[in-house]
């Protein structure tokens, strides 16, 4: 009964302390307003990731993160002389901006596009997926066209979503345009779709996510086809968030960083490594 | 009674017959009732393994349940444990205080100190947890910039404590009235002012009152602590709808954090059944 009070006392008075300690530490402001010198002051920089889209990011059995954002992200880190750390928030919470200084940066596969822009600065690309639609394995749907009024699922907040609604802008070139009156059924990360699916669920005929998303459905052993060429290819960025502290001067420094790493050959190796091809250079279809 | 008396003489052996008869009777009701208690628990508990065995040995023979899976990722799962029970411990605590201000507030003649009271318990009971939850996340840090600073396994025990806290002023007040009114007399006969009273007469007993509600309480927690991993807490549910989702393995990755949470509640029901009895004994000796 007396180590129970003791333990509980214990743990409210270092939940106290760490509560003070933080309010401590928003009370200051001034060299906080660039975010290169913040991290470079902190000596340790936050990456967000969503561990459920391998193969570019993933959990492993001793809990750390493996593939290929992973790999871009802690490459970016170590030229940019800091430790890097990581958060899982939602997909969501990452496109949406307002990161409220949680995390510094995403690389996490994120679509440069005209929307985002308003809330999201974003790096050069550093690699390029093609978007692909799948469909069951069984299923007898022969082309993306036909899926027109039927139901397709796809990860909340992605570029497959907007593309489907119509609202995808990319800026410099527009991809073609989606089948028409396809009612989207958006999950909360791409691969809840292929989850359904292996679940037994219909609730929908067709599937858009990256051809890398997709191939690992159908390396994983689901009942998954690719249906026809990718729909658009993505050009995919590093991110910061416009709200926290300026980031024009990480921007700068983080895309000479990576027209070293696509100079030197780090990102292809990287891309290689992960995807068994180089997506690192723009389709340019 | 008094026909006892009254044929008492004569009627002496008969009756010493007839009591050791009904000795031997109740002796063996009770024997039988001892038998059938033992035969009902030793079916409840035959009844229960049985099923978990139709369910698992199900499964598995349906090769439904991917073995090499869980030998692989049943560590980084399990790790969660100890996450959960911490976020579950903290919240409670912090919630018994929240409970204790607000079954003071309740309890208040004040007006202003009674409507804060009754304002945040109506607040919290009045809207769903998970908003809550999300509230504290997403929203706080637009009003109030310092709070994106905090770590969100503190906004999540924040959150949690919050509310529960809501739903254990109630409790806290109900512990607090059943101090009988003459203790305060008694109380302030002896010179004791109001604030004393209730620091040293009211508040340890009504304590003591509220004990097994808490633990209730904790273990209804247990469960609603997986919605932090909303929050990314990497407790139980967070890791294991990560890991399923990853490997499309969400039958496997479910079930376990299920069992997990399932055994949790039951070690923690027998404690609390074992923290009930113990009290109530020491209630029977005062």
């Amino acid at each position: 009964m007396n180590r129970r009070t003791h333990g509980l006392a214990r743990h409210t008075a270092l939940l106290t302390a760490a509560m003070l300690a933080l309010g401590a530490c928003t009370g200051a402001g001034s060299a906080d307003d660039d975010l290169l010198a913040k991290a470079k002051a902190a000596g340790t920089i936050v990456m967000s990731t969503d561990p459920e889209y391998p193969p570019q990011s993933a959990l492993a059995t001793d809990g750390s993160y493996e593939g290929f954002d992973i790999d871009v992200g802690t490459e970016i880190a170590k030229r940019l002389g800091v430790e890097i750390k990581f958060e899982t928030p939602s997909w969501e919470a990452i496109t949406a901006g307002s990161w409220s200084g949680r995390w510094d940066f995403s690389v996490g596969s994120m679509t440069i596009t005209t929307d985002r822009e308003k809330v999201i600065a974003f790096t050069e690309p550093y690699y390029f997926t093609p978007a692909q639609m799948a469909v069951e394995a069984d299923s007898t749907i022969a082309s993306v066209a036909d899926l027109a009024g039927q139901s397709v699922c796809v990860g909340a907040a992605t570029t497959y979503q907007q593309w489907l609604e119509g609202t995808l802008d990319f800026g410099t070139k527009t991809p073609d345009v989606a089948p028409a009156g396809v009612e989207v059924v958006a999950l909360t990360t791409d691969r809840n779709c292929a989850e359904a699916w292996q679940a037994g669920r219909r609730d929908f005929e067709g599937w858009l996510s990256s051809s890398t998303t997709v191939q690992g459905a159908i390396d994983a052993g689901l009942p998954v086809k690719q249906l026809g060429e990718p729909v658009f290819a993505e050009p995919l960025a590093v991110a910061f968030d416009r709200s926290g502290p300026d980031p024009t001067s990480m921007v700068t420094e983080v895309n000479r960083i990576l027209a070293e790493m696509h100079g030197d050959g780090t990102l292809r190796d990287l891309s290689m490594k992960w995807f068994d091809e180089d997506l690192t250079t723009s389709t340019g279809d | 009674m008094a026909s006892v008396g009254h044929h008492g003489q004569m009627q002496a052996p008969v009756d010493q017959v007839r009591i050791e008869t009904s000795a031997a009777m109740v002796e063996a009701v009770a024997q039988s009732r001892r038998r059938e208690q033992r035969r009902f628990r030793l079916t409840f508990v035959g009844t229960w393994l049985i099923l978990c065995l139709l369910i698992v040995g199900g499964l598995v023979a349906a090769n439904k349940i991917d073995l090499e899976f869980l030998g692989r990722w049943q560590q980084f799962i399990l790790t969660g444990i100890p996450v959960t029970i911490v976020v579950s411990a903290t919240s409670i605590a912090i919630a018994v205080v929240f409970a204790i201000l607000g079954a003071l507030g309740r309890l208040s003649p004040r007006p202003v100190i009674y409507a804060i009271a009754s304002f945040y318990v109506s607040l919290v009971r009045g809207t769903p947890l998970i908003v809550q939850i999300l509230f504290i996340y997403l929203a706080l840090p637009q009003i109030w910039e310092g709070f994106a600073g905090v770590p969100t396994i503190v906004l999540g025990i924040f959150a949690l404590a919050f509310n529960y806290g809501a739903y254990m002023t109630e409790v806290f007040r109900a512990g607090i009235e059943a101090i009988p009114r003459g203790q305060l007399e008694a109380a302030s006969a002896l010179g004791m002012t109001d604030r004393m009273t209730m620091r040293r007469i009211i508040l340890p007993q009504a304590i003591r009152i509220v004990t097994p509600a808490i633990g209730n309480e904790f273990i209804a927690m247990i469960k609603d602590s997986a919605l932090v991993s909303l929050l990314g807490v990497q407790e139980l549910l967070w890791r294991a709808q990560r890991v399923g989702t990853q490997n499309f393995r969400a039958l496997e990755a479910l079930l376990v954090a299920a069992v997990v949470y399932w055994v949790l509640t039951i070690i923690f029901s027998v404690l609390q059944d074992r923290l009930e009895k113990r009290m109530a004994e020491s209630d029977r000796r005062l």
